[in-house]
């Protein structure tokens, strides 16, 4: 059974890229381009693996973060956070709610984002 | 016979009256004499006291010319003062306020107190409330400074001098307060901090796109590719990660000016951060044949408080400055040393490149400052790097100078103390 992957990202370049990057590895990969859906696929798919955008419409990373908290069965899949910015303030505050790894969009290709991945879910 | 006698004695007396009468009359004359000559010294005292009075006369009305000039140019001064617009309060030599003008009253809202606070010493001043934020930035002794930035309240922020004021003689009289209300300016510097924020931001998912969308072709991950696609990708690649790189400094300077670039501060091996940094460039100074060295220093450094990310981020521009400054053949020297008398960790990066031109190096360390010379040998720059670097020091307590001489080489230098 390949392992189950969760992208929730808004911009379709940026998830399609990861999402051939990620099949090429051998890894299912689903999609939801905002926090709402991701939400709904986490429940429906339930992913070994998270990679998260913080800033997306109608729910963002954060929000995601805090409600799966409060769910004894999802919370502890591991989420690797994929954001434009890498404030020390919102790292925290990502580590804080779970999160394992945090990379910076523009500063990391696609390959180094599979090898965060390979390191949580080999 | 007594006839004769008789007359004889008549002449007798007669002779006897007429030399009387000439005496008399030579007494007279001699009397008269004096009396004229008493008459004109008389005459020529009235005219010196006339000379006199007229030039006392003079010297009143001299003085009442002095008198009123000084009192139109006090006039004059005072309505300058008065009507200046900016606040001003001057204090004189015991800190005791001597004037204060309208536009202090109307910063502070001090309602009709304006003449009951002239006499008043600073240290009395804390029983007028809106007045404590001023007292505390000018402190009970009153320093002097230069253009600080005072927030009153979110509508009202002063920019606030301390100025010594002396005489022509040097003769101290006191300090001039002068408060600038900058807030109009504060706030449209905001909001260009805020835009240049937010569009980078914006920016930088497109173009992370580009990269991952670049990166995968080139790893031939969508199909093969051939020479000639690879060579342009490989460029077009190149030329991204600068956009990035301009991006990234960009959202950097506006995070200073907005305050927000806060430090992150735990003692750290400065050694093993410069050398981490040192060790990034090192193939790319190899392959464009210089000679790079880090020198460190033979005894162990006492640890300072850095902010790892910020300080390596301040390196890596000064370090990126000197090995693209430099033309294959030259040399780039890294070294670290301990001022224990000064107690201060000294830092050199020592170049042998082009320089930095003379009339240019009082703006070198200003927002998009390139040298001449530089865009001419370097296409890819920000004008950012150095702005970033001096701000991450200085906000760490250090402080960074330099020393340049065109087509010779920089040396760059930072201390901090320990």
């Amino acid at each position: 059974m390949p392992k189950k992957i969760l992208i929730v990202e808004d911009e379709e370049l940026l998830y399609d890229m990861l999402k051939r990057k990620l099949e090429i590895e051998g890894y299912e990969v689903s999609i939801a381009e905002n926090g709402v859906e991701g939400l709904e696929k986490i429940k429906k798919i339930n992913p070994d693996l998270i990679l998260l955008d913080i800033v997306m419409p109608e729910k963002g990373g954060f929000e995601v973060m805090e409600e799966l908290q409060q769910e004894e069965d999802y919370k502890n899949i591991p989420i690797i956070i994929i954001s434009n910015s890498g404030q020390p303030v919102e790292i925290d505050r990502a580590k804080e709610l779970g999160a394992k790894d945090w990379l910076i969009k523009t500063e990391f290709d696609p390959q180094e984002v599979i090898e965060k991945v390979k390191k949580q879910i080999g | 016979m007594d006839k004769f006698l008789k007359r004889e004695k008549e002449f007798q007396e007669l002779d006897r009256i007429s030399k009387m009468l000439i005496r008399r009359d030579l007494v007279l004359t001699e009397l008269r004499e004096k009396r004229e000559k008493e008459l004109e010294e008389l005459r020529e005292k009235t005219i010196t006291l006339e000379k006199s009075r007229i030039a006392l006369m003079n010297i009143l009305e001299d003085v009442e010319k002095a008198r009123n000039l000084a009192e139109t140019e006090k006039n004059k001064t005072s309505a300058i003062f008065e009507n200046f617009p900016e606040g001003l309060i001057f204090f004189d030599k015991e800190n005791k306020i001597s004037s204060i003008n309208s536009k202090v009253q109307e910063l502070f809202h001090l309602k009709e107190k304006k003449i009951r606070l002239i006499g008043q010493n600073i240290k009395d001043l804390k029983n007028y409330f809106s007045l404590i934020p001023l007292i505390e930035i000018l402190g009970e002794e009153i320093k002097v400074f230069y253009q600080k930035i005072l927030l009153i309240k979110t509508n009202l922020i002063l920019e606030v001098s301390v100025i010594p004021v002396f005489t022509k003689e040097r003769e101290n009289k006191g300090k001039l307060i002068i408060l600038r209300n900058v807030t109009r300016e504060k706030n449209i510097e905001r909001l260009k901090t805020e835009f240049v924020s937010i569009a980078a931001h914006q920016l930088r998912t497109p173009l992370s796109a580009i990269k991952w969308t670049l990166r995968m072709i080139l790893d031939e991950d969508m199909g093969k590719i051939n020479g000639e696609q690879r060579g342009i990708l490989e460029k077009t690649y190149q030329t991204n990660e600068r956009m990035i790189k301009l991006i990234n400094d960009l959202l950097n300077v506006a995070r200073i000016e907005e305050g927000k670039f806060l430090c992150k501060l735990q003692k750290q091996d400065i050694v093993k951060v410069l050398e981490e940094v040192f060790i990034l460039f090192e193939q790319t100074a190899q392959k464009k044949g210089l000679k790079f060295e880090f020198q460190k220093p033979e005894e162990k450094l006492p640890e300072i408080k850095l902010d790892v990310e910020k300080i390596s981020l301040a390196f890596h521009n000064l370090i990126d400055n000197a090995v693209n400054y430099t033309d294959s053949g030259g040399e780039v020297k890294i070294a670290i040393e301990n001022l224990t008398e000064q107690k201060q960790i000294l830092i050199s990066i020592a170049d042998t490149g082009i320089g930095i031109p003379i009339e240019k190096q009082d703006r070198v360390f200003n927002k998009f400052f390139r040298g001449e010379n530089a865009m001419r040998e370097e296409t890819e720059g920000t004008g950012l790097g150095l702005f970033i670097a001096k701000n991450i020091i200085e906000a760490l307590h250090g402080k960074i100078w330099f020393e340049s001489k065109e087509n010779n080489g920089t040396t760059f230098y930072c201390a901090f103390p320990c």
